[in-house]
């Protein structure tokens, strides 16, 4: 027997009108003596049909090459007119016919009620109990991690814009012969004002990374899947929830995003309880009076207050739900839940990447902007000599008294509230003006050589990332393994806040700018989805829970002497 | 099979999602994404947002958590006639703009 004769070419069949003019293409390779070197005239022929441009680029550089292409155009609008399509989709509709034959008749798949690895963590992840429980607990991990993980870098990085970035701009400043205005221009809005919520850039990196982390595995859709059971309550269902965890990174794109939601009352529900949850932009400030007040229990303050978020949201929807915005027919919630999936590396780390090039973006700009204004502020009448006695500290003065029955009534903290509204790290860094600026961020540097700063920038980073490591063990293994003068260090405005803020009044603090009016751009955000009155409704219900959840917080704990 | 993939979305205004597609040609997703991905190299599919809608002019849409949660749709690119809303639509207000 002739083995080879048992072998033949295998030659898919593309149909009687496509196969026809694919032979009269071979055929027009021979009477035009087209040298197609190493490749088969059939590939050829049915390249050329198809236009590939690859291919025609090569032919066309053949002795009698433009005549075939002519050929074969022709025969390809011929083709189209019969059939309907461009030959590329004739052909690869015939093959991928073909590849679908081949799998139905060889592949046997197992039984369709086999339980995969999906389904298993599935039925523990959205369980009935379990479900609500693990979702928090997710929560909380990520921020213990987000805060303890991140807060040897965000020392590291305080010590390098207050210190020798800082020392830097003052020397080249003191070179130039700068007046002192120019020199309390860039230390104290400058670097005070942009450094101080730059800081945070660390703990943003990581928090982002986790963010994908979640969404990239596919849990993101389970925990929409299991919060439906509280949505409803609030007269929503869990395709709300989405919106709702896009808004712990920013509340524009998450206003934007009920877009998914059919119905205009719960899409209008929606946009009023989205600005409820946290955004990256509040953590700055979550960060700085967290670990001012709550040291190693910064990281569960930080979680307390995204669940206090998710709370008010509830109870602010069952309101809404039961007077304003009456629930409509119910419709069916149908989530489509993908496999899990191990989450891409690279794409993980484009997202931290992107998300945190938009914060740094906004403080370039923004933030620089209203730090610079603010500095304006704080020094007119020109010449004032103390800040309290500016335009900006007269109007916070003014504005103090509505405060003061929250624990925090001087003028420095209302004024940065009221600049929190262009976007809530101004905070952050309108306090660093007013507070580190009063101090003197110099004061205590001793000087040091360019090198040394360098040296001292490196050897910095390297502690920090061996700090970093460790406090990461200990959390994974349950073991103490930082060392307590570690643990001690402390941020210059952290520092600053001590003197202005007992811990109760830091809680009703970090309350209000929880629950308080969204950002300028959240509420531009629901006017353009929305209508005016809904971004005025949006803001005047926020500050009023706010103002309320943030007195009863401070006067209950005065009353109970925690004052 | 390409045919009988744009015959299921002649009548889906909203299109439908991978996932969608597969389950109702009886296939395995990885072989209805290299068919999707030629419609759409050819022109005859719009890939869309969770709501339908237009992502190509989005400036996140290789970011995008939305489209992370809830994945892409394919709209027939015969019955995507709102472009223009479209773009409107997924260019959020910026911080700065607002301002």
């Amino acid at each position: 027997m002739n083995i080879t004769s048992s072998h033949t070419l295998f030659r898919l069949d593309y149909g009687g009108k496509l196969e026809r003019e694919i032979a009269n293409m071979t055929e027009a390779f021979a009477e035009h003596k087209l040298d197609t070197g190493h490749y088969p005239s059939r590939w050829l022929a049915i390249k050329l049909l198809e236009a590939d441009a690859d291919v025609l680029e090569h032919v066309r550089t053949l002795p009698n090459g433009g005549a075939v292409i002519e050929l074969a155009r022709q025969s390809s609008e011929k083709l189209k007119s019969w059939l309907g399509d461009d030959v590329d989709m004739l052909v690869a509709d015939r093959r991928y016919g073909f590849i679908n034959g081949i799998v139905r008749q060889a592949l046997k798949r197992p039984h369709m009620d086999r339980v995969t690895l999906t389904d298993r963590i599935d039925d523990i992840v959205t369980h009935k109990w379990l479900g609500l429980p693990i979702f928090f607990a997710m929560m909380y991990i990520m921020f213990r991690l987000v805060i303890d993980v991140s807060a040897p870098f965000l020392d590291w990085t305080d010590a390098v814009i207050n210190g020798p970035i800082a020392s830097w701009f003052a020397s080249l400043l003191d070179l130039a012969a700068a007046p002192a205005w120019i020199h309390s221009l860039v230390v104290e809005a400058v670097i005070g004002g942009v450094g101080g919520v730059l800081v945070f850039v660390p703990g943003l990196l990581i928090l982002y990374f986790f963010l994908a982390l979640l969404e990239d595995s596919g849990y993101m859709s389970r925990a929409a899947f299991v919060m439906d059971r509280f949505m409803r309550v609030v007269g929503l269902h869990g395709k709300s929830f989405i919106p709702m965890i896009l808004g712990f990174g920013c509340a524009v794109p998450a206003v934007y995003a009920t877009r998914t939601i059919a119905s205009r009352r719960d899409r209008v529900l929606t946009a009023l309880l989205v600005p409820l949850m946290s955004c990256s932009a509040r953590l700055p400030v979550y960060v700085v009076f967290g670990l001012a007040f709550f040291g190693s229990s910064a990281g569960t303050v930080i979680w307390a207050m995204y669940a206090l978020g998710i709370l008010v949201a509830m109870l602010a929807g069952m309101v809404f739900t039961r007077t304003i915005l009456k629930p409509d027919v119910s419709s069916a919630f149908v989530l489509e839940l993908p496999p899990y999936r191990n989450p891409a590396f690279k794409s993980v780390l484009i997202h931290m990447w992107e998300n945190t090039r938009e914060f740094v973006h906004k403080a370039g700009t923004v933030i620089l902007y209203a730090s610079l204004v603010m500095w304006v502020l704080l020094n007119l009448p020109w010449g004032v000599e103390n800040q309290r006695d500016s335009y900006f500290g007269r109007v916070s003065g003014a504005i103090a008294p509505v405060f003061a029955p929250l624990g925090f009534g001087d003028w420095q903290t209302s004024g940065a509230l009221v600049t929190g509204f262009m976007a809530k790290e101004i905070v952050v860094s309108t306090m660093s003006q007013i507070y580190i600026g009063a101090e003197d961020a110099e004061e205590a540097a001793e000087p040091t050589t360019f090198l040394e700063d360098l040296s001292g920038i490196g050897f910095g980073f390297v502690d920090a990332a061996v700090n970093s490591g460790k406090i990461l063990l200990s959390i994974i293994l349950g073991v103490n393994l930082v060392d307590e003068e570690a643990e001690a260090q402390d941020t210059v405005l952290s520092r600053a806040l001590r003197e202005h803020f007992t811990p109760l009044s830091a809680v009703a603090m970090l309350i209000f700018v929880l629950l308080y009016v969204p950002c300028v751009a959240t509420l531009g955000a629901i006017k353009h989805e929305f209508g005016i009155s809904w971004a005025i409704t949006s803001a005047v219900y926020q500050t009023a829970v706010a103002w309320l959840a943030a007195f009863l917080v401070y006067q209950g704990g005065m009353l109970l002497g925690l004052g | 099979m390409l045919a009988q993939l744009l015959a299921l979305l002649e009548t889906r205004e909203n299109g439908l999602s991978l996932f969608e597609i597969s389950r109702q040609m009886k296939a395995q997703p990885s072989a209805v994404q290299s068919m999707l991905d030629l419609l759409v190299k050819k022109g005859r599919l719009i890939e869309a947002g969770p709501d339908g809608k237009y992502c190509a002019a989005c400036g996140l849409e290789s970011n995008c958590q939305l489209l992370a949660v809830h994945g892409k749709r394919y709209v027939l690119a015969s019955l995507f006639s709102n472009k223009d809303e479209a773009v409107r639509i997924e260019s959020p207000v910026s911080p700065e703009a607002a301002l």
